[in-house]
C-alpha cells in the first residue's frame, strides 16, 4: 500500500519535472532580479532595478546608447534657445501610448508637469533628481507637436537628462488615483505591464517595436546563488550581480557564461573632511592632502579587483568615467613603501606600537559588488602601512545612507557613485558647491569651484577641457577621495540567449535575441 | 462562551502591546525621511517630505493617529510601495501561509510515522537512523539545508524546482477555484523543497517526541492487556497507542505554527518564495512602519486565532482539559 | 523556543537532602547511557577551544591575505601553515574556528543567561505572588509569543546594529517568556508544599522563601531546557548571519563563517562550509543529547526512551 503510493506520487513528480523544468518558451526571455519593483508611477520610480524595468513599458524623449551618446528616441528636432534656458522639441508624428491615444506636445508638457507638481508629493528619480540636476522650471505646448521645456540656468546636461523621464499620456493619468498609477501603469514604450505577482515575478508584454520577444519575465530572486542556481539550470535566461566567486561555476556549467564590465559607478573611500567627524580620531590627519595623497599607494587596486571582484581594472584616476578623464594623470600603482615614506614626511611616523593614527573606516554591506570583503580589505591595507583602521559595515537603507545624508560617516568610507559616459561635467557635478547634498567629503576647495563656474560657462564640454584636465589634476594630488575602481558589472547570460549588457548598469533588452 | 470573549479581550490588549512595541522601536531607529527623498534633495524639501510623511509630530499624538486609523481598519499608505500597507500585506499572506501549512503538515505527517517506526523498532538499526537524523535535522539551520537542497536536488538531479511560487490560495480567494485547482499539483511541486526546509527542526523534534511518547503508552498496563488479549499488533498500535502518543504532538501545534512562522523569513530569501516573512524584512529595513504595523498586526491575529481554535479543539480530545 | 516535554513538578519537589546519592546515580545513569559521556566529552573540547583559543591558534584570525584567499586545506600562508585553508579573505580557517568557538559559546550561553534570570525571576514573582502582578508578566509574555520571535529579533537588531552585545541581549530576550512559564508552573505547585509553608511558618522573609527553597528545587527542570536552549540559540545566531544582521565582521563564529561560505559553494570550496557547519553540528548535537539526557534522568516516568 505504502510502496504503490510512493511509487505514484515518484511518477507524478517525474511527470511534473519535465513540466516545470523546461526552458521558457522561444518568445519569451527571463532575467533575474534581486529586487522587485516598488511601483510603476513614473514620477515615483527611483531604484536602478525598478527602472530597468519601466524603461520597457515607458519611452523616453532621448536614450543613451551603447556607446554611450544621447540620441533623440521620441523627439525629431530639437531648438534651443539663445540663452540656453529654453528647449523646444518636436515629436515625431504618430505616436501612441499603451491605450491608443495619440502621444502629442499636451501629453509631454504633462509629463514633466505632473512630476513636478508638489501637491503630489512625489519622489522618484524624475523629480528629486532629473530636475534638480536640470534646474528644471516648467513645460508648455507650443503646438501639436512642438513642447517647450524651461530650465533655469544653462547646462550641457539636458538632454542626457531627459532620457530618464517617462513619457506617458495626460487623458489616461488623469483619470488615475495615485493607487492606481503605481500599480497598473499606462505606458509609452514596446512593452505593456501584463501582471505583477509582488515578490515574485513582472511579466510584460510587447505592443510594438522595437523589441524581439514576445514577452519579457522578470523574476525577482534575492539570494545570489539561488539566482545563479536558476540560471544554470536554463530557468532564467539573464541575471545580474553574479558573485565572482561563482563565475567559474556559470561559465564551467555549459549551458551559461558571464559576461563582465566595465561600469561607470566610481567606487571610492571618500575622505569626510567636514564638521561632522571632526572629533573623531583620524578626522584631523586627513585634512593634510599629503596624507590623503600617501593612502593612495596603501591600497592594491588591481588586486582588490582581481581576488575579490573577478575581474581585471585599471585604478580610477579621477571622479570622470573614461575616456573623458585627463590623459596626463597615471593610476597610482601599489607601493606600501612609498606609502609609509610619504606618511614619515608628511609628519606621522610610525609610535612604539607601530601605529601612526587610528581612524574608523564605515561601509555598507550588500549595497555594492562584494562591499564587505572589499571594505576589510582595503581595512587591512591601511593598517598594514601603520594607520589602524577600524572597519564598520553597516545596513544601507536604515543605518549608512542617513550618516551619508547627515553628513556624520567615517572619516574614512566607502560609497560608489553612478557615472555617465556622454559627459564628463555631469561627473563631476557632485562637487557643484562646497556645502552641495553629494559633496559627502566636504571638500571646500576653492580653485576647484572657481573652476567649476568657469567650466560649466563653457558652451560645450569640448571648450571646457583645458579647465577640466586642470581640475582632474587637483583632484588627483589633493581631492577627497581615496580612488578605487569603476565597479565591473557581471552578467549571466544563458547561452540560449545573444544579448551585451551595457556599461551604465541600464539593462536593455528590445535588442536581446535567440542565440542562432 | 465566557471564554471566548475572555480570550477576544486578551487579544486586544495583546495587539495593542504589539503595535506600540513594534512603533517604538521603529521610531527609535531614528528619522526614515532620508529614506524618501533623492540623492539630491534640498534641506527644504527634506522638511516638505518629513512633514508629508507625518514623522515631524510628537510620538504619541503619531501613535494615536495610527491607532484611530488602525480602528477603521487603515494602517495608511506604505511608504516604499506608496499604496495602502495592509493591501501589500494581505498580497504576501496567502504564500506565507501555504508554505507554513505545508511545512506543518510536513512536520505531522512525516513525524509520526517515523517516530512509531522508531518506538516499535526500538533499539534497531532502524531506530538508530531514524533518530541520527533527526539529531542531526535538530542541529541544521534552515538556510544552509534550503541552499543545499537547491544545490543538489534542484541543480544536480534536476528533481525539484530550483525557487519561485505557484499560487494556491490566492485564486482561491478571488474565487477562480478551477485555476487554484488545476494549479495545485505544481504549486505543491514548489512548495516541497521550501516546505522541507521550514519544518525539517519540527519534524526532528516531532519525531522523536512521538517515540518517546510512544514508548511510554506502549509499557503501560491497557496496552499489555490489550495484547494479552491476542489482538493484532497493527491494531494495537493504531488504536491505543498511537491514539495517545500524539496528543503531545497536538499541544504544539498552535505554537509550532508560531515557531514555523519565524523560519519563513530565511526560506522566503532563500527560494525567492513571495512571502510575508521577506515583506517583513525589507520593510524594517526600509523603516516602512505601516507595512511593518499592518504585517504584525495581521500575523498576531492569525496567531491569535489559531491558538484559539486549537485550545477549543484540544478540549474536545482531552476531557480532562477545562476552559 | 523549545518546546520539549517537561518533567513534572512532583520530580522537582524532591527535598535536596539527598543530594549526594542523586549525584551517585547521576555518574551511574551517564556511564550506562554511553552517548551523554560522548557529548560531555565534545563540549569540554569545545570548551576548551574557547578558553585557550588565543593560545593555541595557529594566528590572527582577522589578519587577511587577499593575495591567498580561498587556499585549499594544508597550505602554507604567511605567518605559518593553514591547516584547514583560508577564507574569502585569505583569514585561516583554522584560527577563525577555535576563536569561533569562543563566540558561539559566549553567545550561547550568555544569551540562555540573560533569558533565564529574567524568566526565573518573572516566572517566581508571577507564581508566588498572583494577583494582578502575575496578569501582568504572563501578558507581557503572551504579547511576545504573539508573532514570530525571529521578526522581533531582526527588528532590533536592525535598529541596534550587529554586535556580540546586542545579539545576547536580543536572543536572551527571546526565551524569558519559557523560563517565566515553566517556573511559575512549578512555583504555583511548591507553594503549597510543606517544606515551603514550613519556611514560611519559621519566619523567613519572603525573598529568602523564593531564593532559597523554592528555587533549588526548579533548577533541575530549568537545565533542561537550558541545554535545549543553548542549541537553538546558536542556530538563531547563524539565521541571523544569513540576514546580516550577526555579529561585526572581525567577530569570527561559527554561524557568521557558514553563512559567508555560501556564495563558495558552487566553487567546490568545501571546506569553508564543512568545518564550521560541523562545529555547529557537533556542539548542538551535545547539546540536545545532554539535555535528552538530563529529562531522562530526572524523570523516571519517561526512562524506557534512555
Amino acid at each position: 500500500m505504502i510502496k504503490r503510493l510512493l511509487a505514484v506520487s515518484g511518477v507524478a513528480l517525474m511527470a511534473l519535472a519535465g513540466q516545470a523544468l523546461a526552458a521558457p518558451p522561444d518568445n519569451t526571455v527571463v532575467v533575474g532580479f534581486g529586487a522587485d519593483a516598488s511601483t510603476f508611477d513614473p514620477a515615483q520610480i527611483s531604484s536602478r532595478d525598478n527602472a530597468n524595468i519601466a524603461k520597457h513599458i515607458f519611452a523616453t524623449l532621448f536614450t543613451v546608447t551603447y556607446e554611450g551618446e544621447v540620441q533623440p528616441y521620441l523627439v525629431d528636432k530639437t531648438a534651443v534657445s539663445e540663452d540656453g534656458l529654453a528647449y523646444t522639441f518636436t515629436l515625431k508624428s504618430g505616436l501612441t501610448c499603451e491605450d491608443g491615444e495619440p502621444l502629442t506636445a499636451e501629453d509631454v508638457a504633462y509629463t514633466f508637469n505632473r512630476a513636478a507638481d508638489k501637491a503630489n508629493g512625489f519622489t522618484g528619480n524624475t523629480p528629486g533628481f532629473v530636475y534638480t540636476t536640470l534646474g528644471f522650471q516648467s513645460a508648455e505646448v507650443v503646438d501639436e507637436l512642438n513642447v517647450k521645456i524651461n530650465v533655469k540656468a544653462r547646462t550641457s546636461l539636458a538632454l542626457g537628462m531627459l532620457a530618464q523621464v517617462y513619457v506617458h499620456c495626460k487623458d489616461s493619468y488623469e483619470k488615475m488615483t495615485l493607487d492606481q498609477a503605481s500599480a497598473s501603469p499606462i505606458g509609452s514604450g514596446s512593452y505593456r505591464l501584463a501582471s505583477w505577482e509582488r515578490g515574485s515575478q513582472i511579466v510584460l508584454e510587447k505592443v510594438k517595436d522595437p523589441g524581439t520577444f514576445d514577452t519579457i519575465i522578470f523574476r525577482i530572486i534575492p539570494e545570489a546563488s539561488t539566482r545563479t542556481a536558476e540560471l544554470i539550470a536554463g530557468n532564467v535566461d539573464i541575471i545580474t550581480n553574479v558573485s565572482p566567486d561563482q563565475i567559474e561555476a556559470v561559465n564551467a556549467s555549459g549551458t551559461a557564461e558571464v559576461k563582465s564590465v566595465s561600469g561607470t559607478r566610481r567606487m571610492q573611500i571618500g575622505y569626510n573632511l567636514g564638521a561632522g567627524v571632526a572629533d573623531l580620531p583620524g578626522a584631523k590627519e586627513i585634512q593634510d592632502p599629503k596624507v590623503r595623497f600617501a593612502l593612495q599607494y596603501a591600497v592594491d587596486v588591481p588586486a582588490i579587483c582581481e581576488q575579490l571582484l573577478g575581474a581585471t581594472c585599471e585604478r580610477m584616476t579621477s571622479l570622470v568615467n573614461p575616456p573623458n578623464g585627463n590623459p596626463e594623470l597615471q593610476p597610482i600603482p601599489y607601493d606600501p613603501e612609498m606609502a609609509e615614506k610619504l606618511l614619515d614626511e608628511a609628519g606621522y611616523p610610525r609610535d612604539a606600537n607601530g601605529v601612526r593614527f587610528t581612524i574608523r573606516l564605515q561601509g555598507p554591506r550588500g549595497r555594492y559588488l562584494n562591499d564587505a570583503a572589499v571594505v576589510q580589505a582595503i581595512g587591512q591595507f591601511l593598517t598594514d602601512v601603520g594607520v589602524q583602521t577600524e572597519v564598520e559595515l553597516l545596513e544601507w537603507a536604515s543605518v549608512y545612507s542617513p550618516l551619508l545624508r547627515t553628513k556624520t560617516m567615517g572619516p574614512l568610507f566607502f560609497l560608489g557613485q553612478g557615472g555617465v559616459t556622454w559627459n564628463p561635467l555631469y561627473d563631476m557635478s557632485l562637487f557643484s558647491t562646497p556645502d552641495g547634498a553629494t559633496n559627502y567629503q566636504s571638500w571646500t576647495d576653492e580653485r576647484w569651484f572657481a573652476d567649476w563656474a568657469l567650466a560649466l560657462a563653457a558652451p560645450t564640454p569640448e571648450e571646457a577641457r583645458p579647465i577640466i584636465n586642470r581640475m582632474l589634476k587637483l583632484f588627483y594630488e589633493e581631492g577627497p577621495w581615496l580612488m578605487l575602481y569603476f565597479q565591473p558589472d557581471h552578467y549571466g547570460v544563458s547561452d540560449r540567449i545573444d544579448w551585451t549588457p551595457r556599461r551604465d548598469e541600464e539593462i536593455e533588452l528590445f535588442n536581446a535575441k535567440l542565440a542562432s | 462562551m465566557t471564554f471566548i470573549i475572555r480570550r477576544l479581550l486578551q487579544s486586544l490588549v495583546v495587539i495593542i502591546g504589539v503595535t506600540l512595541i513594534t512603533f517604538l522601536a521603529l521610531q527609535m531607529s531614528g528619522d526614515p525621511t532620508y529614506l524618501y527623498v533623492s540623492e539630491r534633495a534640498t534641506e527644504e524639501e527634506i522638511i516638505q517630505t518629513r512633514a508629508a510623511l507625518g514623522f515631524d509630530r510628537p510620538l504619541h499624538e503619531q501613535y494615536l493617529t495610527f491607532i484611530g486609523k488602525l480602528v477603521q481598519g487603515d494602517f495608511g499608505n506604505s511608504l516604499s510601495y506608496k499604496r495602502p500597507a495592509l493591501g501589500a500585506v494581505l498580497e504576501a499572506l496567502p504564500a506565507t501561509i501555504e508554505l507554513t501549512l505545508f511545512a506543518m503538515m510536513l512536520a505531522i505527517v512525516v513525524a509520526i510515522p517515523l517516530g512509531v517506526a522508531a518506538a516499535l523498532n526500538r533499539g534497531t538499526p532502524v531506530d538508530g537512523s531514524i533518530m541520527t537524523v533527526a539529531m542531526a535535522g535538530q542541529s541544521i539551520p534552515s538556510f544552509w539545508l534550503g541552499i543545499m537542497m537547491i544545490m543538489f536536488l534542484g541543480l544536480q538531479m534536476r528533481f525539484l524546482p530550483i525557487s519561485g511560487h505557484v499560487p494556491f490560495i490566492m485564486p482561491l480567494v478571488q474565487g477562480d477555484v478551477v485555476r487554484a485547482f488545476s494549479q495545485l499539483p505544481q504549486a505543491l511541486y514548489y512548495l516541497i523543497m521550501p516546505g522541507f526546509a521550514v519544518a525539517f527542526y519540527s519534524i526532528s523534534r516531532n519525531a522523536r517526541l512521538v517515540r518517546s511518547s510512544m514508548l511510554e503508552v506502549l509499557g503501560q498496563d491497557y496496552v499489555r492487556t490489550a495484547r494479552a488479549k491476542g489482538i493484532s499488533e497493527t491494531a494495537v498500535v493504531i488504536r491505543h497507542a498511537l491514539r495517545n502518543a500524539w496528543l503531545p504532538v497536538v499541544t504544539m501545534i498552535g505554537l509550532e505554527f508560531g515557531f514555523l512562522l519565524g523560519g519563513v523569513v530565511v526560506v522566503e530569501m532563500v527560494f525567492s518564495w513571495p512571502g510575508i516573512g521577506r515583506l517583513i524584512f525589507n520593510a524594517i529595513n526600509q523603516r516602512d512602519i505601516p507595512v511593518v504595523q499592518a504585517a504584525v498586526v495581521i500575523l498576531a491575529l492569525v496567531f491569535i486565532t489559531l491558538n484559539l481554535i486549537v485550545d477549543l479543539i484540544y478540549a474536545k480530545i482531552d476531557p480532562r482539559v477545562k476552559l | 523556543m523549545t518546546t520539549e516535554t517537561l518533567p513534572g513538578p512532583a520530580v522537582a519537589a524532591k527535598p535536596i537532602s539527598n543530594r549526594r546519592r542523586e549525584m551517585r546515580r547521576a555518574m551511574r545513569s551517564l556511564v550506562a547511557a554511553r552517548w551523554p559521556l560522548v557529548a560531555i566529552f565534545v563540549l569540554l573540547c569545545v570548551a576548551f577551544a574557547a578558553i585557550f583559543g588565543p593560545w593555541i591558534s595557529p594566528m590572527d584570525p582577522n589578519r587577511q591575505n587577499i593575495m591567498l584567499r580561498l587556499a585549499d586545506p594544508m597550505t602554507a600562508g604567511r605567518q605559518g601553515m593553514m591547516y584547514l585553508g583560508s577564507d574569502g579573505l585569505g583569514r585561516d580557517v583554522f584560527s577563525r574556528l577555535l576563536y569561533g568557538a569562543r563566540v558561539s559559546l559566549l553567545v550561547g550561553i550568555c544569551a540562555i543567561m540573560v533569558g533565564g534570570t529574567i524568566g526565573v525571576i518573572a516566572g517566581l514573582v508571577s507564581g508566588y505572588f498572583g494577583g494582578w502582578i502575575d496578569d501582568v508578566i504572563m501578558r507581557l509574555g503572551d504579547i511576545q509569543l504573539a508573532f514570530p520571535f525571529i521578526l522581533l529579533a531582526i527588528m532590533f537588531l536592525v535598529i541596534l546594529g550587529p554586535g556580540v552585545m546586542n545579539i545576547i541581549i536580543v536572543l536572551g530576550i527571546g526565551q524569558w517568556v519559557t523560563y517565566a512559564r515553566i517556573v511559575r508552573a512549578q512555583t504555583l505547585s511548591l507553594r503549597e508544599k510543606e517544606f515551603v509553608e514550613a519556611a514560611r511558618a519559621l519566619g523567613d522573609p519572603t525573598v529568602l522563601v523564593i531564593f532559597r527553597t523554592i528555587l533549588p528545587n526548579i533548577v533541575a527542570p530549568l537545565t533542561v531546557i537550558a541545554s535545549f536552549n543553548v542549541a537553538s540559540v546558536i542556530l538563531s545566531e547563524a539565521s541571523l548571519s544569513f540576514l546580516g544582521l550577526g555579529v561585526p565582521p572581525n567577530v569570527p563564529t561559527w554561524g557568521a563563517m557558514l553563512a559567508d561560505s555560501r556564495d563558495q559553494l558552487m566553487a567546490n570550496k568545501w571546506w569553508l562550509a564543512f568545518f564550521p557547519g560541523m562545529a555547529i553540528v557537533m556542539t548542538v548535537l551535545s547539546f540536545n543529547i545532554l539535555g535528552d539526557w538530563l529529562r531522562d534522568f530526572l524523570d523516571p516516568r519517561l526512562k524506557t526512551n534512555a
